[in-house]
């Protein structure tokens, strides 16, 4: 008994000190407005208030084909991209919802491919985890002690601003030109939940002024002729755009050498090109300003010559 | 599975030890040996029907042998004395017959899923040099975990038992435990049957003392992984790829860096095992013993992986070397060489032999080969030139016992054994000496290049107080003394006080997450 007591109350102090640890590896100031469970779940929240343009919400196809600062580097424009491994329609509404507290973006693109995926079929120990995770953010945000040392004030910031920098290549050996008719053997269908969680999003947008585009990143694997032709016609029904790097945007995607996984996400090299092309596309939209010689985007700077540093 | 896996450390490890807790003394055994089975299966799926073989065959032979030897007793109870040396010899070769079909068996396994490939590749390459028109399908496949490890342990199980150094054992389980218990299946140590199987069937409680104590080795083993492999791998893996884009300097860093790493990996790996034993009550024999404090290539490999090298020993080295071939062979080289070399002859061509079957245990590969002929030549080397150094450091008053000769000793035999690694991580022998040529023709201190391999200062840092850590605790070893029976000596404030420190500076300076690749369990593939 005496054992089982002292064994509680190790456990008990141990906790406590890794909850402790873990508020001090994130932004004070951001945990004091926000909580710590948004500071540590959503990273676009350590961001400088109203300082966001762009938001970019889906999965890992989000985080491996679209680089921010690529587009930073050409247009001046702040993008972020909320992106999470295999996030579903529910999650990627909660973090538009914790996005748009803190930022006002202009434009929301939302890469469709979590339109087909199965809220249901997340596993819930996963959900669980992913819960837990962002209660005790140590296990996610360890490295930032490292922040301690540095006496940047921006340095809580993600320096890649959501995307994660491959360079890996697994050259793809299938066909670049009829995937989407292969892949069509699978049957796919936009869920009523999904899709109910899709018109509670454009209705936030619209309260908010936002525009939203619906985005389909190359993809060998996630993407096939059905999928498109069902975002096709959602986004015609909601009369709002739909950008295909699939079908109808050709962006010479070389899948020998710019994929990181045989065809399914894209490495450094493809993402340069998707990233390119949006940020050519949201010029075309007049609703941006390039913020490089605004002071208030300073940090984008220190930011884009980190990230240019580990490009080389 | 890794063993770094959070889900094996932290909900595998405490679920295993309460459903073992729960059963009665008697059940425990059965209990693991299910657990162990189950975890085989996991990672390995329908192959676990190799492991499975494995266990019966030696199982079987084991028994045989025995049974064979209570005949033999048996026979000479009844023969005369002048007839007793042929009922010996009969026994002996029946013996020997039922041993070598159980390890023409189990190799048989082994050479099939590691070696035939590489056989086939070369035969290939042969019979289009002498353009022969046949060709040897190379057909892929997957190995069971584990299956080097494994087979060896089952090897020196019905091995110990025809050197009459064991008794066969009668309970299947006790076999299947030996050889299956779930930790030490897929990295060893190669335990002995007499090590570990009577522990391991004992069914000992998990007491919260064996919990704690075993725990804290896991956690040591965390810190080598995480602090330091996991961080050295940015530099092992950005050198290795692209070698030709650094100069010497910046590759003898890579390499030295992957000796390194392979040694954190490697013996934190066995630390986790080793832990895992405590808990059980079962005492997992070391694997490492300060390996980079050995004075020469031959006492590194006393240290290092021990438990591969003294099943070499015993299992080729002795039996080769004390063969009547060799012995014949050491006594004409007496008359030549004199009492030093002469048996250097014999001994050798053991060591030959040992060398040869230690690199093809490593992997199917030209340079895993190589890898082997290169330490026998070192060992070798340090053979034959012992005498003459010894003599010149007397001619020089140099006294090979000091402090200031060790350290120098060490340092030596660190760089050999670094340029060695380098020939086991290089993807071929070609690239491996392109690397060795770069490392000399282009080698100067341009320290600045280190920053362009992916670290920042701060992790190098941190890597450097994690390396003079570990070093530290080296040498406290070295002294042969147990640091964690020293700290359970100290107050209940100051023991949780270190717990809490290290389990913190694990989940704080651990190089996992975002930004990290962990390393691959390294020796899980051989």
């Amino acid at each position: 008994m005496k054992k089982a007591i002292k064994g509680i109350i190790f456990a008990l102090i141990f906790c406590i000190m890794v909850e402790a640890i873990s508020v001090a590896l994130l932004p004070w100031e951001k945990v004091k407005k926000y909580g710590l469970y948004n500071t540590s779940a959503y990273e676009i929240v350590a961001e400088k208030d109203d300082s966001v343009d762009v938001i970019f919400l889906g999965d890992s196809l989000v985080y491996s084909s679209i680089s921010p600062m690529e587009i930073w580097d050409g247009y001046g424009y702040t993008c972020y991209d909320c992106a999470q491994p295999a996030q579903i329609m529910p999650y990627a509404y909660d973090y538009l919802k914790v996005a748009i507290d803190s930022q006002h973006p202009k434009i929301v693109f939302i890469e469709a491919n979590i339109l087909f995926r199965d809220p249901q079929k997340l596993p819930l120990y996963k959900k669980i985890a992913y819960r837990i995770v962002n209660y005790i953010p140590i296990f996610k945000y360890h490295s930032n002690w490292k922040k301690y040392f540095t006496h940047d004030k921006n340095s809580w910031l993600n320096v890649n601003k959501g995307y994660i920098y491959i360079t890996g290549i697994k050259a793809s050996k299938k066909d670049p030109f009829n995937y989407m008719d292969v892949n069509d053997e699978v049957e796919v269908s936009i869920l009523p939940e999904n899709k109910e969680c899709f018109d509670d999003m454009v209705s936030m947008c619209e309260e908010n002024n936002i525009k939203l585009v619906l985005l389909a990143v190359p993809s060998q694997k996630s993407w096939s002729r059905s999928k498109y032709n069902m975002v096709k016609e959602l986004a015609n029904e909601k009369d709002i755009e739909f950008i295909d790097f699939n079908l109808d945007n050709d962006l010479e995607i070389d899948w020998a050498t710019e994929t990181k996984d045989k065809g399914n996400h894209l490495n450094y090299w493809g993402a340069k090109k998707v990233s390119d092309f949006l940020g050519e596309y949201m010029e075309s939209t007049g609703l941006l300003e390039d913020h490089k010689n605004d002071p208030y985007y300073k940090s984008w700077h220190t930011a884009y010559s980190i990230y240019k540093e580990k490009l080389k | 599975m890794s063993f770094f896996n959070p889900v094996f450390a932290f909900a595998f490890i405490p679920f295993v030890v309460i459903i073992y807790n729960l059963f009665p003394k008697k059940l425990r055994a059965g209990v693991l040996l299910a657990i162990s089975l189950l975890f085989f299966a996991f990672v390995s799926k329908w192959l676990i029907i190799y492991l499975l073989l494995s266990i019966i065959s030696v199982y079987v032979t084991g028994i045989s042998i025995s049974k064979l030897e209570e005949k033999k007793k048996e026979a000479l109870k009844t023969v005369e004395k002048e007839e007793k040396k042929s009922v010996k010899a009969s026994y002996k070769r029946k013996e020997k017959f039922v041993l070598v079909l159980c390890i023409i068996f189990n190799v048989t396994f082994l050479f099939f899923f590691k070696y035939l490939n590489f056989f086939a590749v070369n035969a290939n390459l042969l019979m289009d040099y002498f353009k022969i028109g046949h060709r040897i399908t190379i057909v892929k496949h997957v190995a069971p975990i584990g299956i080097s490890f494994y087979t060896l342990e089952a090897l020196s199980y019905v091995l110990d038992i025809y050197y009459g150094k064991i008794e066969a054992d009668k309970n299947i389980l006790r076999v299947a435990l030996y050889l299956a218990f779930f930790p030490q299946v897929l990295e060893g140590p190669i335990a002995r049957y007499s090590d570990t199987a009577k522990s391991l069937y004992e069914g000992n409680k998990v007491t919260f003392e064996s919990f704690n104590y075993g725990y804290q080795r896991i956690l040591y083993g965390f810190a080598k992984k995480l602090i330091i492999a996991d961080r050295l791998n940015i530099i092992v893996k950005s050198v290795f790829e692209d070698f030709n884009s650094y100069n010497g300097f910046t590759v003898f860093i890579g390499v030295a860096a992957y000796m390194i790493m392979l040694y954190m990996e490697f013996s934190g790996t066995i630390d986790i095992v080793i832990g895992i034993g405590e808990m059980f009550g079962v005492k997992v024999p070391e694997n490492f013993r300060q390996p980079f404090f050995a004075k020469n290539v031959s006492d590194f490999w006393t240290r290092w992986h021990i438990s591969l090298g003294l099943w070499f020993k015993d299992y080729i080295f002795y039996p080769v070397s004390l063969s009547k071939s060799m012995k014949n062979l050491t006594g004409k080289a007496k008359k030549k060489l004199g009492n030093h070399y002469g048996p250097l002859v014999s001994g050798s061509v053991a060591l030959l032999a040992v060398w040869l079957l230690n690199g093809l245990w490593h992997g199917a590969g030209w340079h895993y080969i190589f890898f082997g002929l290169y330490h026998f030549f070192m060992i070798l080397m340090g053979n034959i030139f012992d005498p003459s150094v010894a003599k010149v450091c007397e001619k020089l008053h140099i006294d090979r016992h000091k402090k200031g000769y060790r350290i120098f000793q060490s340092v030596k035999m660190t760089f050999w054994v670094f340029i060695g690694e380098l020939f086991f991580r290089a993807p071929s022998l070609t690239v491996a000496f392109a690397m060795l040529r770069r490392m000399f023709d282009t080698f100067s201190f341009r320290v600045g290049e280190l920053f362009t391999l992916g670290m920042d200062r701060k992790d190098y840092v941190v890597l450097m107080i994690g390396l003079v850590g570990i070093f530290i605790m080296g040498i406290v070893h070295e002294k042969g003394i147990n640091v964690r029976e020293e700290i359970s000596k100290k107050k209940l404030v100051t023991r949780w006080a270190i717990l809490y420190a290290f389990i913190l500076v694990i989940l704080i300076f651990g190089a996992y997450g975002q930004g990290y690749v962990p390393v691959d369990p390294i020796y899980a593939d051989f």
